[in-house]
């Protein structure tokens, strides 16, 4: 198939590309690995789309204080290679390395796949794990932040209005040294995950976050699931896990559960030993 | 008076280096780099398969680095330096592994062998040393269908090891080592509590039979009787429904449309259907089947409604809703069914609060379609979840 047609701008700078995004059908394209497929498959049907990756403010990692700040156009094989000079936390490399297959990485970004908002994305799971903060920008070039962890409402929804436009992930720089474990469950390497499970744990930080991704909405956080390995520093039972899933994931079937639960628990194994 | 096409929409040129040669091709916007090859330079080498990045077939080199050509548009090539199966002339690695490749009967069909070697060159160059569970993984966005790993995977091990031999080092960065497990001192840790949780689902979404089955539970704060009165208008039923328009209808039939949008996606489904709502039992019905002709799509569907009495409540009233639908053409190849729950949950919250807000006396919240926008404002109010919450 091929898309409809559509006019395509390269951005010569963020606030056009953002003034740009005010007229009806428009949309930013970075990488293209997500939105290229529904275009192609006609799902999407834009009149204008606007590239940002050229954008040099978009592409920066550099840390600033205690801040490390990665930019939204930062391919996943930027950060699966770790060229830069930057110390990226462990947990991000070895994400990134996972995601879908090498010639996607080359081309696919950091920002873009946060503000595209797939549930079985790697991203919105790991940064939710690591508590990153989204920096967006608008078309007045005014500039807030919003933490991962509130910032996808469901399936394909954000907090992004319409002339907004993600610049900058930032974390801790701390968090490349607190222990994690990630996990996902695919039919096939390089596929939408079926169920992704994740933990970060920072005991200087007094942090624990456990997260369980693609579902049909937005990462799921498990706070007290989290307090209490924090607490004990062992792992909980697959019938706890199970269980915590089924009060949050009511709806949830079967077998979405037992993914889950099996993502979820070699996650923790990664980090607490059995 | 015919459309015209805008400026921007038309030809315009594009200048690329393909194989060592500086190339300027006037194409539209839309084009992709592999229709680039394919049919403005005549290098048929590159493959198209799946036209959604999943096959590999159409993997080029750009500038130096495997991509998907059937996901990269014309403007995005702009200076870009593309290596393609036809070119690599005076190419080591690449000899190399065309040799490997004859050597190890490393094609059958060869229609995935352009995009196998662009892939496999960049693993040569990469990877330290052949591993064939990595090698193999990283094959993964290559299909082969004719059962041709085997071969294809030898080659790369064989070359790798060619690499190593010449003392040509590789670019890859080596992998992480992963230290077991070591555990942690127990502390209290600080929890953050997510300030908008999804909204609790309070039904279900199966399959059966090819058919998408979605049945759902909501409370609505008034009385039954003025639930079923409203339920049972159609144009009042048609009002709150987000994107949707009666074009005309008499006591059983209609004609409309509906516009929905999910993140990127937007459809707007045209068609008719039947509807019939009985006092007695308090259960109302309509079918009915539209199609969405910008992308080609089909939908046919029946929902069905019981108004009923809340427990102790004689204010309140619950509606059990049943959908059941089908959706062919393009729209159904991206059918991920727990897409689609989160998706009816939203509709159904918008539409029982538009009802609630004119059972009140109030005006419809929202009624022009559905945008990202009215979805962030109804969850950023936490209306979604007070709605489904289970009675």
């Amino acid at each position: 198939m091929k898309p409809v047609p559509f006019s395509h701008n390269i951005a010569d700078t963020l606030q056009l590309a953002s003034k740009a995004l005010n007229t009806d059908g428009s949309k930013i394209i970075a990488g293209g690995q997500s939105i290229g497929p529904m275009l192609n498959l006609r799902l999407v049907r834009p009149t204008t789309l606007i590239g940002v990756t050229r954008l040099e403010e978009l592409q920066k990692i550099h840390i600033i204080g205690d801040t490390l700040s990665i930019g939204a156009a930062v391919t996943h094989a930027r950060i699966e290679d770790g060229i830069d000079g930057v110390d990226l936390p462990p947990m991000m490399r070895h994400v990134a390395r996972s995601i879908a297959y090498r010639a996607v990485r080359n081309k696919g970004t950091l920002g873009g796949s946060l503000a595209h908002a797939d549930p079985a994305a790697d991203w919105v799971t790991t940064m939710t794990a690591l508590d990153a903060q989204l920096v967006i920008r608008d078309a007045r070039g005014k500039s807030r932040r919003e933490p991962m962890a509130s910032f996808m409402r469901g399936a394909y929804r954000t907090g992004l209005q319409q002339d907004e436009c993600i610049t900058a992930v930032e974390m801790p720089v701390a968090m490349g040294q607190a222990l994690w474990g990630y996990d996902k469950i695919c039919r096939k390497v390089g596929e939408f995950a079926d169920a992704i499970g994740a933990i970060v744990i920072h005991p200087d930080l007094k942090y624990a976050r456990v997260v369980v991704g693609a579902t049909e909405d937005a990462p799921l956080l498990l706070p007290d699931m989290a307090r209490e390995i924090a607490r004990t520093a062992t792992a909980p039972s697959l019938g706890d896990i199970d269980s915590t899933l089924a009060t949050y994931l009511p709806g949830a079937s079967r077998v979405k559960r037992q993914l889950l639960k099996t993502a979820l628990s070699r996650a923790i194994a990664k980090v607490i030993p059995s | 008076m015919n459309a015209t096409v805008t400026p921007s929409v038309a030809k315009q040129p594009v200048s690329l280096i393909v194989n060592n040669m500086p190339e300027t091709v006037h194409v539209t916007p839309r084009t992709t780099l592999a229709e680039i090859l394919r049919d403005h330079l005549d290098l048929t080498g590159t493959h198209l398969g799946c036209e959604q990045g999943v096959c590999g077939a159409c993997t080029v080199m750009v500038d130096g680095r495997p991509e998907r050509a059937c996901l990269t548009f014309a403007v995005s090539c702009e200076g870009a330096a593309v290596e393609t199966v036809e070119g690599f002339k005076g190419d080591d690695l690449m000899d190399r592994l065309r040799a490997a490749f004859h050597r190890n009967h490393a094609l059958q069909c060869g229609f995935c062998t352009p995009g196998m070697l662009a892939t496999a060159r960049d693993l040569v160059e990469r990877l330290d040393t052949a591993d064939e569970v990595r090698i193999r993984n990283e094959l993964s966005g290559n299909l082969c269908r004719c059962t041709g790993y085997v071969g294809i995977v030898n080659s790369i091990m064989q070359v790798i090891e060619e690499r190593r031999a010449c003392g040509l080092p590789c670019t890859g960065t080596p992998r992480l080592d992963r230290a077991p497990p070591t555990g942690f001192a127990p502390f209290d840790a600080d929890i953050f509590k997510q300030p908008s949780a999804p909204a609790v689902s309070s039904g279900t979404m199966t399959v059966e039979n090819g058919w998408s089955v979605v049945k759902r539970e909501v409370a609505i704060n008034h009385s039954s009787d003025t639930v079923w009165a409203h339920f049972s208008d159609l144009d009042a039923v048609a009002a709150c429904l987000p994107g949707a328009k009666l074009a005309q209808h008499d006591d059983s039939t209609f004609e409309g449309h509906i516009s929905v949008a999910f993140g990127p996606i937007a459809a707007k489904f045209e068609g008719e259907g039947t509807y019939k709502t009985d006092d007695s039992t308090r259960i109302g019905t309509v079918s009915g089947r539209g199609k969405d002709r910008g992308g080609q799509s089909a939908v046919e569907g029946e929902l069905s409604y019981t108004v009923r009495r809340a427990q102790g409540n004689p204010d309140a009233s619950v509606v059990d809703v049943g959908f059941r639908f089908r959706i062919q053409g393009i729209l159904g190849q991206f059918n991920r069914p727990e897409l689609v729950n989160g998706f009816v949950d939203y509709i159904l919250g918008e539409f029982v609060a538009n009802c609630d807000s004119v059972l009140s006396g109030g005006e419809l919240r929202y009624n022009k379609g559905i945008s990202a926008f009215t979805m962030i404002r109804v969850i950023i109010a936490g209306k979604l979840r007070a709605l489904f919450q289970r009675s």
